[in-house]
């Protein structure tokens, strides 16, 4: 019905070129251990199956020697009469050859049809047998109804006294079995040693692998230390052949850092420059009176671009949370220094600022992030305060996070912001109050810094002295 | 009250010395840093502003040594970037208030009245002492209440004085803290002023508020008020 419904839609061809992950090439670990696995395990084999074969053939050879020993044994004890009668001898070489079955057998043939045949051979078929010529022999593996059976026969020609000789064979078999056994006994034996020690080698391969791949292992656990900032380089020694790709790592995280520098350096130019400029304006014209012409529209729009040059700059700098040019800061410390300066510039007001910091808290990011964002916050608590400003810096662990996240708060007993009035206070250029100096666009750096490393800014009242309190929860990242 | 001004923008610092001296300050200007510490160790000022991106020798750089060259008057740095970085390492380094730029000159003023104050050991913008109050940030005078018309100049040596309400004050001092460099010091103009001073505050002569230690110099002798510390 439908002649579309062969051809695959767009749609479908798009889900069934949705990205299947390419497959991750096979690790280092994997890939050396399937490699010398089957190499070992083709060395391993040959080296199994040449034993085995040699055994055999020297098996094979000491049985021929064997069989020959009972021939010349029997040889020794045959006894001929002048007529040319055989007589086997009375004592057999071996018990065998005198217990029926016993599968080791010995059977002298001579002209006429004369056999003789151990008491074990009776009744068996040595048809196969015949006649050699004098010092002529065989040997060989033969496959009988008794079974495989090894014999070796000799021709030999016995003298009699007369100048006359009879012509005799004599043959020693032996069934398959007993060597086998015996074969079959050492090729157990070589399976297991072999095995064993293959999988000894194995183990100590991977041994040896975990032991060459731990500088790799290094780098990588190094690395992610620098990436936190807990580490400034990879410090450690590592084999020559890392060197190249860490040198390279140390350089690239210098550079990083280098131009972060140099940016910031530029910013702190392009700042200087512009609001120097700025500045003479704004004082040439207050001190020019009140009639002069567009004063007040000059001043206006001289406001409103040094609050965006302001605001833009910071922006700027913000930097968030760099890759390598991460370092932990020390929360405490900052925060001290802070509070020191702005007790200086209030000194006036008497305020006290107490704070309630976690030991150990710290801050992975730029530090000028850091202290813009607590500066901003503070300058803000110390501007609407009362007599009362508390900061407080937690850890707070999360779970499934193997850092905790750095919670800030910045309360005073201020008059505090309505619920309604929040939304506005946060938007941007917005001032809380055109009446107390600054620049008003201290929230919004603030704001843009806790958008930077992804956090969160909420304000609401604090619970202790009644005024605002700002609050910033920043993830570990 | 001399004023150091250390600002390598011409037109700014022009603007800003010649604002300054309208309102009654003495003021003496530095271009660079290094002529900013010629002149910060040389001449007793009362309080010192200082721009923190300076040629020769920067800003936070002056701060410094004019510290550890013992000098005590306060400080306020004038920062462009107003990073907090700039700021915490500035008033770590011994200045102890900044403005971040563009400013407006009347914040500047106010600013520089209370560091002055403060200096000299007055937590309230409104000095008294007994019946006469100086609003610094009003820049009035009263009697029981009742305004005093002052002029700029006699303002300033009455500010001065209050300022260091109990404590002797030379000529010299007085003369250098109110004029320029360049002034006449020979000119009995100062005891012009604090007769005028005097005649204002006190037409009756009841009060005797300022005292004339012969040969030494001046000294305001109503005591400051313990309502200041309320």
């Amino acid at each position: 019905m439908d002649a579309d419904t062969d051809l695959p839609s767009p749609a479908a061809k798009a889900t069934t070129n949705d990205p299947v992950p390419p497959r991750r090439p096979f690790s280092l670990s994997a890939r050396a251990a399937l490699a010398t696995g089957l190499v070992l395990a083709a060395f391993l084999g040959v080296v199994g199956l040449t034993l085995s074969r040699t055994n055999a053939d020297s098996a094979l050879k000491d049985q021929q020697e064997r069989l020959e020993n009972f021939v010349t044994a029997y040889l020794a004890g045959l006894e001929v009469t002048r007529s040319g009668k055989v007589f086997l001898p009375d004592t057999p070489p071996d018990q065998s050859f005198s217990r029926p079955g016993s599968g080791l057998y010995a059977v002298v043939i001579g002209d006429n049809n004369t056999k003789l045949e151990s008491p074990s051979a009776l009744n068996r078929d040595f048809s196969f047998l015949k006649m050699l010529q004098p010092g002529e022999s065989e040997f060989g593996p033969i496959d009988t109804r008794m079974g495989r059976l090894y014999y070796y026969s000799y021709g030999v020609s016995w003298d009699l006294s007369d100048h006359k000789s009879v012509p005799l064979t004599v043959m020693i078999a032996q069934t398959e079995g007993v060597v086998e056994g015996q074969n079959a006994e050492t090729r157990r034996s070589l399976v297991f040693w072999l095995s064993s020690l293959g999988v000894m080698l194995i183990l100590l391969q991977l041994l040896l692998l975990r032991w060459s791949l731990t500088p790799l292992r290094k780098v990588a656990n190094e690395m992610t230390r620098v990436e936190r900032g807990e580490s400034e380089h990879l410090d450690n020694q590592y084999p020559q052949e890392l060197t190249g790709l860490t040198e390279r790592i140390n350089a690239f995280i210098d550079n990083e850092r280098e131009q972060r520098t140099r940016y910031r350096n530029t910013l702190a130019d392009l700042a200087h420059s512009l609001k120097t400029p700025l500045a003479v304006i704004r004082s040439r014209l207050e001190l020019a009176g009140e009639s002069t012409p567009f004063r007040g529209d000059v001043l206006d729009q001289v406001r409103r671009m040094d609050e965006l040059v302001a605001y833009q700059l910071a922006r700027a700098a913000t930097s968030g949370r760099q890759t390598f040019a991460t370092t932990a800061v020390p929360v405490a410390d900052h925060a001290e220094d802070l509070v020191q300066s702005l007790e200086k510039v209030y000194a006036a007001k008497n305020v006290l600022c107490e704070f309630d910091i976690d030991e150990g808290a710290v801050f992975y990011g730029e530090q000028g992030d850091l202290l813009e964002l607590m500066g901003n916050l503070l300058e803000n608590a110390f501007k609407w305060a009362q007599h009362r400003v508390l900061l407080v810096v937690k850890l707070e662990p999360q779970a499934g996070r193997q850092r905790p996240d750095l919670w800030l708060s910045v309360e005073d007993d201020g008059p505090g912001i309505d619920a309604d009035k929040v939304e506005k206070v946060l938007q941007r250029g917005v001032r809380g109050d055109e009446r107390v100096q600054g620049h008003g666009i201290g929230l919004s750096i603030v704001q843009d810094i806790v958008r930077a490393y992804q956090g969160e800014l909420t304000v609401d009242r604090s619970p202790e002295f009644g005024g605002a309190r700002f609050a910033v929860r920043l993830p570990s990242g | 009250m001399r004023i150091l001004l250390v600002e390598d923008e011409a037109p700014l610092r022009e603007t800003l010395a010649a604002r300054l001296k309208r309102d009654g300050f003495a003021v003496d200007a530095a271009q660079d840093g290094e002529e900013g510490m010629y002149l910060g160790r040389e001449v007793p000022f009362d309080l010192a502003i200082i721009d923190l991106g300076l040629p020769k020798m920067s800003g936070m750089d002056l701060v410094r040594a004019l510290r550890e060259a013992g000098q005590r008057y306060p400080i306020l740095i004038l920062t462009a970037r107003g990073s907090w970085q700039d700021k915490v390492e500035g008033l770590k380094h011994g200045a102890d208030d900044y403005l971040v730029k563009p400013f407006h000159v009347e914040e500047l003023l106010a600013r520089i009245n209370a560091l002055v104050r403060r200096a000299s050991g007055w937590s309230k913008p409104i000095l008294a002492c007994g019946p006469i109050k100086l609003d610094t940030t009003a820049q009035t005078v009263s009697v029981e209440g009742k305004l005093v018309d002052l002029t700029c100049y006699e303002y300033k040596v009455l500010e001065y004085l209050m300022l260091h309400a109990g404590e002797l004050v030379s000529k010299a001092d007085l003369t250098e803290h109110i004029y320029q460099q360049d002034f006449d010091r020979d000119s009995n103009v100062l005891e012009v002023f604090i007769g005028r001073l005097r005649r204002k505050l006190d037409p009756e002569g009841t009060l005797k508020p300022i005292e004339t230690v012969r040969g030494r110099g001046y000294r305001f002798a109503i005591p400051r008020s313990e309502s200041d510390d309320e």
